[in-house]
This record gives C-alpha cells, sequence and structure tokens, in this order.
C-alpha cells in the first residue's frame, strides 16, 4: 500500500475515532517499549526462578495436621478477617458474618464500583470520596493481612 | 526482489492481511499512554498470563492428577525432567506476578477513574478476571499434593463450603466428595488447565475488544 493510501485510510478513521487524540504509532514506537517492558519482566521471572526456586514440602498426609499453615498471600486478608470477626449479630454468627463480609459482600461491591460512583469526574481532586473510600480499602486489606500473620 | 518479499507478495495477492494490519500497527498510542509506566501493569497482567500457558503445557505433559502419582511427578519434574525445575519455578513466579499486577492495574483503574462511563463493563469484565486469576492460583496450590497444598485447600474450600447458601454448592462442585482427594484433584487440574484458561482468554478478548473499541481513558 502506497504511503498515501495509508494517509487516507487515517483520515477517514479520524471521523469515526474521535476519542483518539495525537501520540506515538502502536508500531514501531509503542510496541518498542513494549518490546523493553517484556524484556525486563521476562528477566526478572528467571531471576527469581532461579534464585528462589518453587518449593515442594514433604507428600500430602490427611493425618499430619502441619503449623503453621499459610495461603497464598493474596488470600490472607480473607483469613485475617475471619480471625478478626467475633462478634455474632443477632441470630447471625460470627464465624457466618466473617466468611461472608470479605468474599460475597467485597467482591459485590467491587463489581459495583461504576454503579455507585456516579460522579462523572476524572479529576482526582474533584473525587475525594472515591479517593479516601480506595485508600481506606486497601488500608484495611493491608491491615487484615498483617493480622493473619500475627495471629496465627 | 527477495525471497520474503515474494512470500510477501503471494500471501497479499490472496488475502490482503497487510490492510487490515496497516490500521492496526499504525493505530496511535496517546503520549500519556506511552511516558507513563503504570499503563504497562495491564500488559504486564497479560504477558504474565502467556508465559503461564507456556511454561503450563509444558508442566501438564509431565504431571498427573492423581493422590498416589501428583507428589512424585512434581517431584520428577524438580530433579529429573531437562529444565524441569527453571519451568515449575518460573510458572511458580509467573503466577504471583500475574496476581500482583492485575492488583495494581486495577488500582491504577481505580484511582484514575478509567472505568466511569463508557467503560463500566470492562471494569465488570476487570473484575471477573480478578476472581479468575486467584482462582487460577487457588486451584494450582493443591495440584503439587505436598503438605500446604492439602491443607490450605482443606482451610480454603471449608471457608468457601460455608458461604451462606451458595457454600454447599461450591464445595460439592470444587471437592467432589467429602474429603479432599482424588476426585478433588481431577476437578481442580480440569478447572486448573481447562475450565479458567478458556474463560480467561474469552475475557481478555472482550477486554481488550472493549479498550480498542473505547480507547485508552485520560487526560494528565
Ligand atoms: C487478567 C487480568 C487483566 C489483564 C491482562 C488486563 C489487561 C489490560 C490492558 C493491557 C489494558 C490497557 C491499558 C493498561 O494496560 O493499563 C487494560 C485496560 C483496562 N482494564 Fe484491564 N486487565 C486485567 C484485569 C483488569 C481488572 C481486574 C480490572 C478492574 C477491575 C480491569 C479494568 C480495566 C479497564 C477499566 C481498562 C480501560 C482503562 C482505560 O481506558 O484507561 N482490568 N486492561
Amino acid at each position: 500500500m502506497s504511503l498515501t493510501e495509508t494517509e487516507k485510510k487515517k483520515g477517514e478513521k479520524k471521523d469515526r475515532e474521535p476519542v483518539r487524540i495525537t501520540g506515538l504509532p502502536f508500531f514501531p514506537h509503542f510496541l518498542l517499549r513494549e518490546v523493553v517492558v517484556m524484556c525486563f519482566i521476562a528477566g526478572s521471572l528467571i531471576l527469581m526462578a532461579s534464585i528462589y526456586p518453587a518449593g515442594l514440602l514433604k507428600p500430602a498426609d490427611p493425618f499430619d495436621t502441619p503449623t503453621p499453615i499459610y495461603p497464598e498471600w493474596y488470600f490472607l486478608y480473607v483469613f485475617g478477617f475471619l480471625k478478626f470477626w467475633t462478634w455474632d449479630i443477632g441470630p447471625i454468627d460470627a464465624k457466618m458474618i466473617g466468611v461472608t463480609l470479605p468474599m460475597v459482600l467485597w467482591y459485590g461491591l467491587l463489581f459495583m464500583v461504576p454503579f455507585i460512583d456516579r460522579n462523572p469526574s476524572i479529576d482526582i481532586r474533584k473525587r475525594k470520596v472515591a479517593v479516601a473510600l480506595g485508600v481506606i480499602a486497601l488500608l484495611g486489606i493491608l491491615y487484615f493481612t498483617y493480622f493473619s500473620i500475627v495471629h496465627h | 526482489m527477495s525471497l520474503l518479499d515474494n512470500i510477501n507478495e503471494w500471501i497479499y495477492s490472496r488475502f490482503k492481511i497487510k490492510d487490515l494490519l496497516t490500521s492496526i500497527v499504525k493505530h496511535p498510542a496517546p503520549d500519556y499512554a506511552v511516558t507513563n509506566p503504570l499503563y504497562c501493569l495491564g500488559g504486564t497482567a497479560f504477558l504474565c498470563f502467556l508465559i503461564l500457558v507456556g511454561t503450563g503445557i509444558f508442566l501438564a505433559m509431565y504431571y498427573k492428577p492423581t493422590p498416589l502419582e501428583a507428589y512424585k511427578s512434581v517431584e520428577h519434574i524438580m530433579t529429573v525432567v531437562p529444565m524441569g525445575s527453571l519451568i515449575r519455578s518460573i510458572h511458580h513466579w509467573a503466577a504471583n506476578m500475574m496476581i500482583a499486577a492485575v492488583m495494581l492495574h486495577m488500582m491504577r483503574i481505580y484511582f484514575m477513574g478509567a472505568y466511569k462511563k463508557p467503560r463500566e463493563l470492562n471494569w465488570v469484565v476487570g473484575v471477573t478476571l480478578l476472581l479468575i486469576t486467584t482462582t487460577f492460583g487457588f486451584s494450582g496450590y493443591l495440584l503439587p499434593w505436598d503438605q500446604l497444598a492439602f491443607w490450605a485447600t482443606k482451610i480454603g474450600t471449608g471457608i468457601a463450603g460455608s458461604i451462606p447458601i451458595m457454600g454447599q454448592y461450591i464445595s460439592l462442585l470444587l471437592v467432589g466428595g467429602t474429603d479432599i482427594g482424588a476426585e478433588t484433584m481431577t476437578r481442580f487440574f480440569a478447572i486448573h488447565v481447562m475450565v479458567l484458561p478458556l474463560t480467561t482468554a474469552i475475557l481478555l478478548v472482550l477486554h481488550f475488544a472493549m479498550v480498542r473499541i473505547q480507547g485508552i481513558s485520560g487526560r494528565l
């Protein structure tokens, strides 16, 4: 395809894509940055894998409970919350709340974020409530993760 | 004309692929997305996923999903199979990195407000991807069938099983009986290597298509 044809195509495209503003073409500039990042990631993975190989403990034994049992780090906050919440609410058992809140309610809220936050602004200074709630959620997760490690 | 030109010409005269490609290849990426490394996080998660698929296929060729053989087959991968230890460790680290990248990616979307109209549905697809990514980790954890695998799964399925209403179905579906055993292993294996990769691939196509159609959000 000749250059002029390409230009014409791009011109036509512009009308249909008002979202796009100035920028670097995907190829080669953007892709080059991607390749650099990819090499960095692949390199760190190989490095980590060589220094800290994946572990393998003793074979599973259903009659010997080991201590401590840690789940993967990204589930720790669920355990932490379960340990943290010891209060029954009316007829609802504390355990039930400890299980339901971090899994059902938390994910439910996450799914609903765009429908709860009706503020159209993307300027961080005009989104104080959303940002504050986000920071609180983050701190909460960090705290319960910490809690699960300390109160093992 | 070189050989490469000839091949190009041959394909072009039949499929006109180049016309399709130019629109992809010349598609501009906005400056702020190129210079701000926070925009790399989604791509990082995707690269991790690709690495996981590659190393995962390798592992699946040696792994045996039964309580009697699973542990031995993983031991075999770690000690006998050429590069086995490296490949399994890369699988391990890529899994952790993918989860971290997905979480950070989500934080970027949240704090930049990139989920707002018209991108609501892409956020929903995203949260589903996050759920799937962690389920990948959960199902993969059992497969080596060592002490940690067994007991962490016992506790994890116990917790999932005590969610009101859904719990009993979840634990029936996952455990496949009253205790963690051969049924659980084959279930976790099928979920880990068939169900989740397929759903992830489908959701990623949706995710990327939406990013492409709506453009990347931004100002700065
Ligand atoms: C398997 C996991 C995921 C992969 C591979 C992935 C990949 C990507 C990529 C490559 C982009 C382009 C921009 C960027 O990289 O920042 C993107 C954009 C986006 N992602 Fe994800 N993502 C994943 C999970 C998620 C999650 C968990 C969420 C949120 C809950 C999410 C919500 C979004 C949204 C709303 C956009 C559009 C952002 C914009 O227009 O600025 N994604 N994703």
